[in-house]
């Protein structure tokens, strides 16, 4: 009987606890910060990271778009054993929209851009006692950034077109052309520009060691105006290239790497260069296009930017002798920007008007290449061969030549080697954008 | 206290009724165990009882009353007294009698079951040959379910999925329950692999699910399983709620006996082999010079005799298995216990894969009295799966990718005496290095373990009250070793690699749940009855997932701080559920059986977390065999038809209401970058509604029996990861933005075809095809699974399958569809043949149409090593050789029609022949010590017929979650078993 008495109360027990504990807590997200968290209100302790996240996801899948441009500027041949389509699809011109070398490039990109968003959103909501010249720097520096990311999506695009509007998810801005996106891309460059001049003498976070020279306000607005230079270039306006040269980093007398990099390392989350492959590999390769030694002249070190492999690769009726050899380590810099195109951007915007100067800027490149003065005719057309040629060694495999050889209207000179090949002047609009 | 009352009661109706005695005995089943709860009516009266635990009864009557005893499950006795003490067995129903769950407290004979509950047991589970897993043991045996092996790699990693899709990115398998016990079947992928194969891209670990992982529900050893009942969906589901709608496997284990202490004994020692090797290409020195300019090198290799076929070399191992089991059972009248100890042993048809787990179980039953007993369940497993390198990759590096891409006969591959292995000429990586030296290992220990108390509060001639509270927990840590040492090809800094890899997942889970609830059983005079349940549930679940990878490393050191380069990644998860339901079930002279009831619940993983979500239910089977109008015939002696209709739900995946940060490191400084996947405050589970109809049918006294359904569900506000435009910064939002719709038929036909002493022969046919459709798409078309339209890849599509496959088929052509996952139907042929002393048994399996994304052959195909490359069977004017047709005229021509192919198979799954030594010979030689002396031969998927151009149909490069299944990117081959058999008892 006992036993019982004490089982009925065990069981009222059981049956209270169960009906009565009835209301849940907790239901956190436990696994990382709210993404509105920064755009609600940017603290300063917060502000480092926001923008450290914008400088390394500006490298997330960066080989993906080095390798489709330079394959399409017939520079090198990527082979991948495991993945086909860089040796179908990219060399034939056969591009589908829903692809990752069609949507990978668009989508990384706009994701950077989407990370300067949020942020420029927490700044405009901040509570912080941001001074208005920091608020001012923050600012340039997030539009150049931001600049530069469009910029990266309207290489690939071309006429097909970029979304510059994309701050609400929900509802997005309309697709403009080409011409359309680098005016708005030159316009965010200007309020940048304008921005970091008033953004007095120091940034108030950290950037990578890749923007070393160039980590002040005024640092800073030297990069925003070589990535103007670009941007008019491609524009056409060869006086505004000049003018924004004069603000740039260009030294016709200085080191031709100096600019503003990428920076990969192998510790913790931090991002290894993708774009390195050793030398005489055999299942991914990046191979030199064949024409890239035909080509070049006599005495060129710049071809030391290849090496003769132990045995050719071939894949599916291409062939590679040379190994791409820009970057030796996983732990190599990428450039984002750098003097030499800057100075042949200077020699690109005078060779109509001041042939003379844009000789001597040649020269620059081809001198420290080991390689003569020009001794070609000074006609815009005979310069403009040398530009793009001196471009095409000089910038090898930095996603230059598909982009150059577009502009002047010169895509169908790029070799094919197969029947069925062919280059394309654009990448399509991702299919889940297309509309 | 109540048992007071009642022999107050009793003393009471004694006195009022003099010339009556007082008659009682024990009420025994056919295994001489005492029967609980059958209710002794006097027949033309009102009076009754039912027997307590011990099957005990006492009844007041006279002598020439007749005693009616009836219980769920067995035949209705009628005994007329003659004394005051009858003892009484009863005989348990043939099959038709079984019982089936119909809700968490509740259960039911068949023969009134409103749905099409599907029981496997024991014997149908192993009895034929022993699985390697629990869920792989399900395949084939009931109607309704396609089962999918995801590769060949040993210790599991499976895909059930019952009646169709019921959900795209939401889970998909089934809610496993085990004694009560809710049972976690997380898939947790291992750090360090996709680093290496950098199949998911970027490197990055996070939601990496090409990297063959196994699914946890491979620990639970089927050894110890008794029974295992399938709710199929919704409508038999409901109770479960938002936990339900993918169906729930509900496991019973093995529980004592009083009586005797049996001991049984059972050993099974075989081997596995792969099932189907690819062959070569038919290599000669003209063909190596003709297809890569080696034709010098093929001679000469053939000049050493060193040309490899190094397919065989890699997969060609015969895998030895050994599984022993000890079971202890007995126990006396107030406590009872089964105890059973497994140890499987298994490798892989790959040299250092294989599988190896123990198990420990103890499950205990105790009365503490006449009305309230516990039951305990305990289980400890602890196993080791080594499960080598395979899948998709973009290094070259996985053994399938290796072999299909980068190596040939006359490549020399083979180490040194000193242990040091060539470089692969040809390739990333040399595939028997990568075999030799690297570690995929996952270590578990798990304990499962759960408590019931059974307290009858009320018993009375018409009603009797239950309370029954259940608590159980499981629990696992589950540690996963992945290693790379720096002597590997594509390890050597010289190669660009990593100098030394080595990673560890360590994870732990504990999921607890806890019930209560009520159980009213009401008669009628009239024979109307009516069971009530109501009570409560409540979920924990609980997940920590560390991952640590370091790269170059100290030495031969794999210890994780042992390196240059560290990096680390947390997951965790934190769930709690709290559910009620109510239940109304009500008989009428088991002619007409209705059921009410309604599931409420709620979650920390909804938008609201106190929101209650409410699943409704209702089902009705008309036993029309019980009419009076009926009568006895004996061509169609039992006709019942029913029909269900329920509601279920799914939950959105944990973390699903967020949009978070992810971190990340630029030059020393901590970083925050957006997700892939944007976050929805407002997501709520996803509703399934099912409604299935039926008849079952015996004919001739139920040699033939026929069980018929159809179903149709629906599934609305389906949870979808859906593609949004990528220019937003996000690749994917979730979202509840559509609705699909599942219809099938499940036909069983089972015939005992012959049945007498010395031979019977039962044989079981099952037929079940499924049609989905997306019915309601709110978002834009969107893809999934796959590698995009030139290879093939998944479409949901407004109006159209679910399942189906598209692609390009040329240079800039549209989309259109090339395929569809769903088989055109399944079949299943089940034969029992006994002979004397010899049982043989076997299991056809037949799988029409489905298909599949087959990438493994254009991977060879770039490398030159398809074993079909020189012949004409795919170009469809028999022109192009296989080889050059897939790559030129399929993939460059953005054609993927090469690429999608008929997955159908029709195999013999399980077969099993067993010689039962007689008892005299037994006797003879072990003088009574010994007995049930059995042995046997068995073998799974002998004989395997199909027209899949690779190792088998069953595949998935993608896991077994959402609907990607069968993906083929060089998968770990399957292989067949086969085994022999050897069990005892003492």
């Amino acid at each position: 009987m006992k036993n019982i008495r004490k089982f009925n109360i065990i069981i009222l027990t059981i049956g209270f606890l169960a009906f009565t504990s009835c209301t849940l807590d907790g239901g956190e997200s436990l696994n990382g910060a709210s993404t509105s968290s920064i755009s609600d209100d940017l603290s300063r302790g917060e502000l480092p990271q926001a923008i450290s996240g914008i400088l390394s996801d500006m490298r997330d899948r960066l080989n993906t778009q080095v390798d489709v441009q330079s394959i399409m500027g017939r520079e090198y041949y990527y082979f991948t054993s495991s993945d086909p389509r860089f040796e179908g699809d990219v060399v034939t011109g056969n591009l589908d929209n829903q692809t990752f070398y069609t949507t990978t490039p668009w989508g990384t990109r706009y994701a950077a851009v989407k990370e300067v968003n949020l942020v420029l959103s927490g700044l405009a909501n901040t509570t912080s006692d941001f001074s208005a010249a920091e608020i001012a720097a923050i600012r340039g520096v997030l539009n150049t950034l931001k600049a530069h990311e469009l910029l990266m999506v309207s290489n690939n695009q071309y006429t097909n077109g970029i979304r510059i509007d994309v701050a609400d998810p929900d509802n997005l801005g309309p697709i403009v052309g080409y011409d359309e996106a680098l005016t708005a891309i030159a316009g965010l460059l200007t309020d940048a520009a304008n921005d970091l001049a008033s953004g007095g003498s120091s940034l108030p976070f950290n950037l990578t060691s890749g923007y070393s020279g160039f980590d002040t306000p005024t640092g800073f607005l030297q990069f925003n105006k070589a990535l103007t230079a670009r941007v008019e270039a491609y524009r056409g306006n060869s006086s505004a290239v000049l003018s924004a040269l004069g603000g740039s980093f260009m030294n016709m007398t200085g080191d031709l790497t100096t600019g503003v990099y990428h920076t990969f390392s192998l510790s913790g989350a931090d991002l290894a260069n993708p774009l390195f492959i050793a030398q005489n590999q055999e299942a991914n390769v990046r191979v030199a296009h064949s024409s890239f030694l035909a080509d070049a002249e006599a005495g060129d070190s710049r071809i030391n930017k290849v090496t003769l492999r132990d045995t050719p690769r071939e894949a599916s009726g291409l062939v590679g002798t040379h190994d791409v050899w820009i970057y030796q380590s996983l732990e190599d810099s990428t450039p984002i920007i750098r003097n030499a195109e800057l100075i042949l951007l200077y020699a690109e915007a005078n060779m109509v008007s001041n042939p003379a100067e844009a000789v001597n800027a040649i020269n620059v490149i081809r001198n420290a290449a080991s390689l003569g003065d020009y001794a070609g005719a000074l006609t815009p057309s005979a310069l403009e061969d040398e530009v793009l040629n001196q471009k095409r060694y000089e910038l090898f495999g930095e996603s230059h030549r598909w982009i150059d050889m577009r502009r002047f209207g010169r895509l169908s000179e790029l070799p094919n080697d197969r029947p069925g090949d062919m280059v394309p002047s654009a990448v399509p609009i991702p299919n889940d954008d297309d509309f | 206290m109540l048992k007071n009352y009642l022999i107050l009661l009793m003393f009471c109706l004694a006195s009022n009724f003099i010339s009556a005695q007082m008659v009682s005995g024990t009420v025994l089943d056919d295994a001489s165990m005492p029967l609980p709860g059958v209710t002794i009516v006097v027949k033309g009266t009102t009076t009754g009882t039912a027997t307590d635990f011990d099957g005990n009864y006492s009844i007041s009557a006279s002598n020439g009353d007749v005693l009616v005893f009836s219980f769920v499950g067995f035949e209705t006795q009628e005994v007329t007294v003659t004394s005051n003490v009858v003892n009484v067995t009863m005989q348990s129903g043939i099959a038709l009698e079984e019982i089936v769950i119909t809700g968490l407290a509740t259960s039911i004979k068949r023969s009134n079951a409103a749905n099409a509950v599907a029981t496997i047991s024991a014997d149908e589970l192993g009895g034929r040959t022993p699985p390697q897993t629990l869920d792989g043991a399900l395949s084939g045996k009931f109607p309704g379910a396609l089962v999918t092996s995801n590769s060949g790699s040993p210790g599991g990693g499976l895909s059930v999925k019952l009646r169709g899709i019921t959900s795209i990115n939401g889970n998909s398998q089934p809610l496993y329950i085990i004694d009560g016990v809710y049972i976690d079947n997380s898939s947790i992928f291992s750090a360090g692999l996709n680093d290496v194969s950098n199949a998911s891209g970027g490197g990055a670990s996070a939601n990496s699910n090409q990297d063959n992982a196994t699914n946890r529900i491979a620990d639970i050893n089927p050894d110890d399983i008794e029974s295992i009942s399938i709710l199929k969906g919704a409508s038999a589901s409901a109770i479960y709620g938002s936990r339900g709608a993918a169906g729930v496997i509900i496991i019973t284990t093995k529980r004592g006996k009083q009586g005797k202490t049996i001991i049984n004994f059972s050993q099974s020692n075989g081997w596995n082999e792969a099932i189907n090797l690819q062959g070569q290409r038919n290599w000669t020195a003209d063909l190596a010079e003709s297809a890569f300019g080696q034709g010098a090198l093929y001679s000469a290799a053939e000049a050493a005799g060193t040309l490899t076929d190094y397919e065989k070399e890699l997969f060609g191992e015969k895998g030895f298995i050994s599984n022993t089991n000890v079971s202890i059972s007995g126990g006396n009248e107030k406590t009872t216990f089964f105890t059973g100890f497994t140890r499987n042993q298994e490798d892989g048809i790959v040299k250092n894969t294989g599988y190896d787990k123990s198990s420990i179980r103890l499950n205990l039953d105790h009365k503490f009295t006449d009305n309230i007993k516990f039951s305990l369940t305990t289980n400890y497993i602890n196993s080791s799966a080594d499960r080598g390198f395979f899948n998709n990759d973009n290094s070259g590096t996985t053994l399938g990718v290796a072999l299909a891409t980068g190596v040939r006969p006359w490549d020399y591959l083979f180490p040194d005496e000193n242990g040091n292995y060539p470089d692969a000429p040809h390739g990333a990586s040399n595939p028997l290095q990568t075999r030799d030296l690297m570690t995929n290992n996952e270590r578990v220990n798990r304990f499962i373990g759960g408590g019931t108390i059974d307290v009858n509060l009320l018993r009375t001639d018409s009603q009797s009250l239950k309370f029954v509270a259940k608590a159980g927990v499981d629990h696992y840590d589950m540690t996963a070793k992945v290693i790379f040492p720096k002597e590997l090809q594509f390890q050597k800094s010289e190669n660009g690699g990593l100098n030394g890899v080595s990673a560890i997942t360590i994870t732990t889970n504990t999921n607890a749940n806890y019930s209560a609830y009520l159980v009213h059983n009401y008669s009628t005079d009239n024979d109307l009855s009516f069971t009530t349940s109501a009570g409560v549930t409540k979920q924990d679940f609980s997940q920590n997932i560390v991952r640590v990878i370091a790269s170059d490393l100290i030495a031969s050191e794999t210890n994780v701080n042992q390196a240059a380069n560290v990096s680390t990644d947390q997951v965790r998860l934190e769930q709690e559920d709290f559910g009620f339901f109510a239940q109304e079930e009500f008989n009428y002279q088991d002619k007409l059986i209705a059921t009410l009831g309604v599931t409420g619940d709620k979650s920390t993983n909804n938008g609201d977390i106190n929101e209650f979500f409410y699943y409704p239910k209702g089902s009705l089977a008309v036993n029309l065999n019980n009419f009076d109008f009926w009568g006895s015939s004996d061509v169609l002696n039992r006709f019942k038809i029913r029909a269900a209709y329920g509601e279920a739900g799914t939950f959105a995946a944990f973390g699903s209401l967020f949009t978070i940060f992810n971190n990340t490191l630029a030059d020393g400084n901590v970083g925050i970058i957006v997700p892939g996947t944007r976050g929805n405050p407002n997501i709520s589970p996803e509703r399934q509604k099912e409604f299935e109809i039926g008849f079952d049918a015996g004919f001739l006294n139920n040699r033939i029996s026929v069980e018929f359904s159809y179903y149709k569900k629906k599934v609305e506000d389906l949870l979808l990861r859906a593609d949004v435009p990528t220019s937003t910064g996000f690749s994917s939002e979730w979202k509840n933005a559509g609705e699909l719709e599942n219809k099938g038929v499940e036909i069983g036909v089972n015939v005992q075809v012959f049945d007498s002493e010395d031979f019977s022969w039962n044989s079981n046919i099952s037929w079940f095809t499924n049609e989905s459709k997306m019915t309601r798409l709110d978002v834009p078309t969107f893809n999934l699974g796959g590698f995009g339209n030139s290879l093939g890849q998944f479409q949901i599509e407004e109006g159209k399958s679910v399942t189906q496959i598209v692609g390009t088929t040329g240079p800039g052509t549209p989309v259109s569809v090339l395929g569809d996952a769903e088989p055109d139907f399944q079949m299943s042929f089940i034969n029992d043949i006994r002979y004397k002393d010899f049982t043989l048994s076997f299991l056809w399996h037949w799988k029409k149409g489905g298909d599949n994304i087959n990438l493994t052959k254009l991977l060879s195909d770039f490398g030159g090593t398809s074993a079909d490359f020189d012949d004409f069977d795919v170009d469809p004017d028999g022109l192009i050789p296989n080889g050059n047709y897939r790559i030129v005229n399929g993939l460059f021509a953005g054609n993927a029609r090469p690429f999608v192919e008929d997955a159908s198979y029709w195999r013999l799954r399980e077969i099993g022949l067993y010689y039962t030594v007689p008892e005299e010979t037994i006797n003879k030689w072990f003088d009574g010590v010994v007995s049930n002396v059995k042995l046997g031969f068995s073998g799974h998927n002998l004989i395997n017929i199909f027209d899949y151009n690779s190792y088998d149909p069953e595949v998935s490069n993608f896991g077994g979650t959402g609907l990607s299944t069968g993906v083929e990117v060089t998968p770990f081959p399957s292989s067949k078993r086969y085994m022999f058999h050897l069990s005892m008892q003492f």
